[in-house]
C-alpha cells in the first residue's frame, strides 16, 4: 500500500469516526446515537487493520459492534424508543462558558506546539519486533500467555468482580418487600 | 513451546487474598452459614497474606544484601518484589483487616448479601496490591481497576438512601473518567518510550537525551491528573465529600485509606523511579497541586456541618502535605506518612460509624454535641485520632508532616514547606471545632455501646496514632528500607 492511498483511507476513516461521535452526542433518538457509535467502531476497526492490527480488528468488530452494541440497543428499545431527550439546561450560559474555556485550552496547547521548541516523539524508540507487528492471532496470542500472562489473569479477577458486583447491587430488596 | 517465567513468591499475597474471596463465594452459595464464619474465612485470608507478606520482605533483603535484584522481578518483569511494594502491601494489609473489623457491623447488616461486601473488600485489597507491585504500566491499570470498580460498589451497596446511590453513581462515572485520563497518558508514555515498564523507561531515558518531547509531558501531565483523582487532590477533589458522605459509614474509612495508599505509592513509583530525568518538569506540577490542595482542602473544611464532609475536605489537604513529600523526589516521609494518616482515617471513620450508624448517609456534626457524656472511650478516641491528624507533638500526625516538610525543603520547595506550616495552623481550628463540641457541650441523645470488633479497630488506631508519635523510630526505619528499585 502506498503513503498516498493509507493517507487517504486515514483521512476518510477519520473523519467518519468523528462525525459518527458527534452524532452519539447530537441525535435526539437514541437508536441514532447507537447508529453513530456502530460508524465510529466501524472506522476506528478499519484503522486497525491499516495498522496491521487484524486481530485488533476483528475483534472490534465482533465484540464491540456485535455484542455491546446489541445490548445497548436492547437498553434503548426496553426503556421505549420514543422518548426523546430533554434538553432543558438547569444552569443557563454553561455552554458557552464551557466552549470559551475549552477554546482557551486548545488556543494554548496550539500556541504552545508551535511556538515552543518540542520534539513530538524521542528520535530513538525501541526497536520494534517485526513479528509481532503482523497482527495475526498467533502474534497476540503468544505475548498474552508469556510475557503478559499474570496481566490476562488479573483481568480475571476482574470478571469476578464484575459478577460478584452485579449480584450485590442487583440483589438489593426493599425492607417492605421482604 | 515458549513457557512463561513464574514467580509465585512475587504474588502470593494476592493469590491469598482472591482465593479467600472466592472461597467466601462458594461457601456462601453451598452453605449459606452465619457471617461470622465467613469472617473467619476472611480472617485466614488476611493472615496468610500477612505472613506471605513478611517472607517476601525477607526474601527481598536477602536478594539485596547479595546483589541480585534481578531475582525480585516476578512474571516477565510484570511486578516487583521489592521493598516499596511490600510495605505498601504491609499498610494495605493492616488498612483491610482495621477496615473489615470497623465495617463488620455494616456487612452483618446486609444480610445474605454481606458474603459479596466481604469478597469485594478482600478483591480490591488484591488489586490495590497488584497496582503498587506492578512494574508494568498495563499491569498498575488493571490493579488500580480491580480495586476501584470494587470500591465504586462497595459504596452503592445500602440501596435505603438515595445519598448512597448518588455517591456510588458519582464516584463510578467520575472515576472511570479518571482511569481512561490515567491510561491515555500510559499510552503517551509508551507512544514516546516504547516501553511499557517502569525500569524499562528509566533506562531508556539514560540512554537517550531528549530535549522536550511534547507526548511524554502530556502522558506525565495525564498519569497525575488521573492519579491524583485517586488520592484527592485538588483541583481533581469534587467527588471526595459526597461520595464520603453518601458510602456506608462502615466501609467509608476503608476506601478512602486504601485509594489514598495505593494512588501515592502508584505516583511515586512512575515519577520518581521511572521518570527521574524529568523530575524538572513534574515537581513544580506536583508542588502545584499539593500547594491547592492543602489550601482548598483546609479552608473548605472549615465550613462543614458534617462531619464526613470534613474528613473528606481534611482528606484533600493530606493529599496535599502527603504530595508534599514528594516534590523533593524523596519517599520516606510520604510512605510514613501515608501509613499513619490511613490509620487515622480508617479509625475516625470506624467512630464515625459507631455514631451516626454503620450504613447511614449522613452524620450531622451535632450528633457528636457532648459525646463524651455518652461514650467517653469514643470521643477521647476521636479526639486523639483528629489531634494526630492535626499534627500536633507526640502524635504520629507530627512526626509525618515534620518529615514531608523537611524533604520538601531539602528539595528547594521552602515556598511550598511555608505554605504547609500555616495550612496546618488552620487545619487545627477545624479538628478542635469538633473537640470542642464533643467535650464542652451538653448531651441530646443516648448512644448504643459499640461493638467489640469496633472496638478493637478504634484501639488499634489510637495505639497506632500514640506509639509511632512517641517511638517513631522503627516504621521511619521500615519506610527508609522500602526503597523502590
Amino acid at each position: 500500500m502506498t503513503p498516498m492511498v493509507e493517507a487517504l483511507i486515514f483521512i476518510l476513516m477519520a473523519i467518519a469516526a468523528i462525525a459518527g461521535a458527534v452524532t452519539v452526542v447530537m441525535a435526539r433518538n437514541p437508536v441514532y446515537s447507537a447508529m453513530g457509535l456502530l460508524g465510529t467502531l466501524f472506522s476506528v476497526a478499519v484503522l486497525y487493520v491499516l495498522q496491521l492490527a487484524h486481530m485488533v480488528a476483528a475483534v472490534q468488530v465482533i465484540v464491540y459492534a456485535g455484542a455491546v452494541l446489541t445490548l445497548f440497543l436492547f437498553v434503548i428499545m426496553l426503556i421505549g424508543v420514543d422518548k426523546s431527550e430533554d434538553r432543558d439546561e438547569k444552569l443557563p450560559g454553561q455552554r458557552l462558558v464551557i466552549a470559551v474555556l475549552a477554546g482557551a485550552v486548545v488556543l494554548i496547547a496550539g500556541g504552545l506546539t508551535f511556538f515552543a521548541d518540542f520534539d513530538w516523539v524521542p528520535a530513538a524508540s525501541a526497536p520494534i519486533n517485526p513479528d509481532l507487528t503482523n497482527g495475526t492471532v498467533q502474534a497476540v496470542a503468544e505475548p498474552l500467555f508469556t510475557d503478559w500472562v499474570l496481566a490476562f489473569e488479573a483481568t480475571a479477577l476482574l470478571l469476578t468482580i464484575a459478577a460478584a458486583g452485579a449480584i450485590a447491587l442487583a440483589h438489593y430488596r426493599r425492607r417492605s418487600q421482604e | 513451546m515458549i513457557t512463561p517465567e513464574i514467580q509465585w513468591i512475587a504474588i502470593l499475597p494476592e493469590i491469598a487474598l482472591a482465593a479467600g474471596a472466592a472461597a467466601v463465594l462458594l461457601i456462601e452459595v453451598q452453605w449459606k452459614p452465619a457471617a461470622n464464619r465467613l469472617g473467619w474465612v476472611a480472617g485466614i485470608s488476611f493472615a496468610l497474606a500477612m505472613a506471605f507478606t513478611i517472607v517476601q520482605w525477607l526474601t527481598a533483603s536477602d536478594a539485596l544484601a547479595v546483589g541480585q535484584i534481578g531475582s525480585l522481578l516476578g512474571f516477565s518483569g510484570m511486578v516487583l518484589m521489592d521493598g516499596f511494594a511490600v510495605f505498601g502491601r504491609l499498610a494495605l494489609l493492616a488498612i483491610m483487616g482495621l477496615g473489615l473489623m470497623s465495617g463488620w457491623r455494616f456487612v452483618t447488616g446486609l444480610g445474605r448479601r454481606g458474603a459479596e461486601s466481604i469478597a469485594l473488600i478482600l478483591l480490591a485489597t488484591a488489586g490495590f496490591s497488584i497496582m503498587i507491585a506492578s512494574n508494568n504500566l498495563v499491569m498498575m491499570f488493571l490493579g488500580l481497576e480491580v480495586g476501584s470498580i470494587s470500591l465504586y460498589v462497595l459504596a452503592g451497596m445500602t440501596r435505603d438512601t438515595s445519598r448512597s446511590d448518588e455517591a456510588a453513581m458519582k464516584y463510578f462515572l467520575l472515576g472511570s473518567f479518571a482511569s481512561a485520563i490515567f491510561i491515555y497518558g500510559v499510552a503517551l508514555l509508551y507512544a514516546g518510550t516504547g516501553r511499557f515498564d517502569v525500569l524499562g523507561m528509566r533506562g531508556f531515558f539514560s540512554g537517550v537525551i531528549v530535549t522536550a518531547p511534547a507526548v511524554i509531558l502530556i502522558g506525565i501531565a495525564l498519569v497525575i491528573v488521573g492519579l491524583g483523582f485517586k488520592v484527592s487532590a485538588a483541583p481533581f477533589h469534587s467527588w471526595a465529600p459526597d461520595v464520603y458522605q453518601g458510602a456506608p459509614a462502615g466501609i467509608t474509612g476503608y476506601m478512602a485509606a486504601m485509594a489514598k495508599v495505593a494512588g501515592f505509592l502508584a505516583i511515586a513509583r512512575i515519577l520518581i523511579t521511572g521518570l527521574p530525568q524529568y523530575e524538572q518538569s513534574w515537581a513544580p506540577v506536583l508542588a502545584g497541586v499539593a500547594a491547592l490542595s492543602m489550601a482548598i482542602g483546609a479552608f473548605m473544611a472549615l465550613v462543614q456541618s458534617d462531619v464526613r464532609r470534613l474528613l473528606a475536605y481534611s482528606g484533600v489537604a493530606h493529599a496535599g502535605f502527603i504530595m508534599t513529600g514528594l516534590v523533593g523526589g524523596t519517599f520516606t516521609g510520604m510512605l510514613f506518612y501515608v501509613a499513619v494518616y490511613a490509620l487515622q482515617l480508617v479509625g475516625a471513620f470506624a467512630i464515625v460509624a459507631a455514631v451516626s450508624g454503620s450504613a447511614s448517609s449522613a452524620s450531622d456534626i451535632d450528633d457528636y454535641r457532648g459525646l463524651v457524656r455518652r461514650s467517653p472511650v469514643l470521643a477521647v478516641s476521636l479526639a486523639v485520632l483528629l489531634l494526630g491528624m492535626a499534627g500536633l507533638p507526640l502524635t504520629s500526625g507530627f512526626v509525618a508532616k515534620f518529615g514531608v516538610f523537611a524533604e520538601a525543603w531539602a528539595g528547594g520547595f521552602e515556598w511550598l514547606v511555608i505554605l504547609g506550616v500555616l495550612t496546618s495552623v488552620v487545619t487545627f481550628a477545624f479538628y478542635l471545632r469538633v473537640i470542642v463540641m464533643m467535650f464542652m457541650e451538653e448531651s441530646e441523645s443516648d448512644l448504643a455501646a459499640p461493638s467489640t470488633p469496633v472496638r478493637w479497630a478504634v484501639g488499634l488506631a489510637v495505639l497506632g496514632t500514640v506509639l509511632f508519635g512517641i517511638l517513631p523510630e522503627p516504621l521511619l526505619r521500615l519506610a527508609a528500607d522500602a526503597f523502590p528499585l
